[in-house]
């Protein structure tokens, strides 16, 4: 995906719009959308279905976060980010920047603190 | 700092000065002020282990990780376990506990405590039945490590340290720090220097007491007294709460401090 198609999809204008990303400077804007497209291009998934494979449906018909697919897919953003070439406080930020977007999209997941 | 200021001002603390280390003697006064907690039949039920973050391997760190606790790991310097001692579940225990508490004065024949009853009657009537079983073992255990946990909190703040209660994964707390069966796991006490304002904007929001506390009887609310509720305000326990907008801007400055998801 490019980063305008990734910028276009509902869990990304939702990310933007909860976190209030939409009046920050164009550069920051572009990293996201273009650090997301290359997470997808690496999982080969769209920002929807990045969201989507981290819910379950109860048995009560509920809907739930997968603790097992989010402990993959915190894997999948740390092997992205060292594939990435990204070292120090890169790799934190920008692994957190995928982690962001999942935040915002109600999945619950932590990354690491960068202690400088 | 006085009493009602400290109460006021305790806040659930989430981001640490990660490198700003804690003096010992600060630990010290929070295990201490635990250790003062009311506690029934004056039983030793706290047990607490006090791990420096620097002393652990990074693997270990990754391993107490859990959904809810992670980047906090990171930043807190010192973390405090505080378990419950079930093996105070023992009859001798409190028939030794309570004949010193007799003879100190502490129970007294004004409330109808004597040795005898303590040797001939309280043990076998009372505390055995009692620890038999096991939902009032713990229910016990835990309640009174949770006084014991307050006042550390408390403690904390009076020493201008942050704290905040978190779950972390046990598996790897008892693998690593091999603590006796008989030891429940309560709590992890995060402590370290606040990175963010230590009153993070103003207090959570509470309600009213009048929803959550009675007199007399269970039809008539605890109304507060607008005066008493003014002097609170007065003096620090009850305060602002949160500006939500100052709020989130300092959390996003956090963020990008410490890299974290804004």
């Amino acid at each position: 995906m490019t980063p305008e198609e990734v910028a276009a999809t509902p869990s990304v204008v939702r990310w933007f719009e909860s976190a209030r990303l939409d009046s920050d400077p164009d550069e920051e804007k572009q990293l996201r959308y273009g650090l997301l497209a290359a997470f997808c291009d690496h999982t080969g998934q769209s920002p929807d279905e990045l969201v989507a494979g981290l819910l379950r449906t109860t048995k009560a018909g509920e809907s739930a976060i997968s603790a097992k697919r989010r402990k993959i897919m915190d894997a999948s953003i740390e092997e992205f980010v060292e594939k990435s070439g990204f070292t120090g406080r890169d790799a934190v930020v920008n692994g957190n920047i995928i982690r962001s977007f999942l935040v915002h999209n109600g999945i619950f997941i932590q990354g690491r603190a960068w202690r400088g | 700092m006085e009493f009602k200021q400290v109460i006021g001002n305790r806040r659930s603390i989430r981001y640490f000065e990660p490198d700003k280390p804690v003096e010992k003697a600060k630990i010290q006064t929070m295990l201490e002020a635990a250790n003062r907690a009311s506690r029934s039949g004056n039983i030793d039920y706290w047990k607490a282990l006090v791990v420096y973050r620097d002393e652990l391997d990074q693997d270990t760190i990754d391993g107490l990780r859990v959904p809810t606790t992670t980047a906090e790991l990171d930043m807190a310097p010192v973390q405090i376990y505080f378990f419950a001692d079930l093996s105070y579940a023992d009859p001798d225990n409190f028939r030794k506990n309570l004949k010193e508490l007799v003879s100190l004065g502490a129970l007294n024949p004004s409330h109808g405590w004597s040795d005898a009853y303590v040797d001939e009657n309280v043990v076998g009537q009372i505390i055995s039945p009692m620890l038999s079983d096991p939902q009032v073992v713990g229910w016990m255990g835990t309640i009174e490590t949770g006084l014991a946990i307050n006042q550390a909190m408390l403690a904390a703040v009076d020493e201008g340290l942050g704290v905040c209660l978190h779950a972390v994964n046990m598996e790897t707390a008892k693998q690593v720090f091999k603590y006796p069966d008989h030891w429940l796991p309560c709590w992890v006490l995060l402590v370290g220097y606040p990175a963010e304002d230590p009153l993070t904007g103003g207090q959570r929001p509470r309600r009213s007491i009048s929803t959550m506390a009675y007199l007399n009887n269970l039809d008539t609310p605890f109304e507060e007294d607008p005066a008493v509720t003014e002097q609170l305000k007065g003096s620090g326990l009850i305060q602002n709460e949160i500006d939500a907008e100052k709020r989130a801007a300092e959390v996003r400055q956090l963020a990008r401090r410490f890299g974290l998801p804004e």
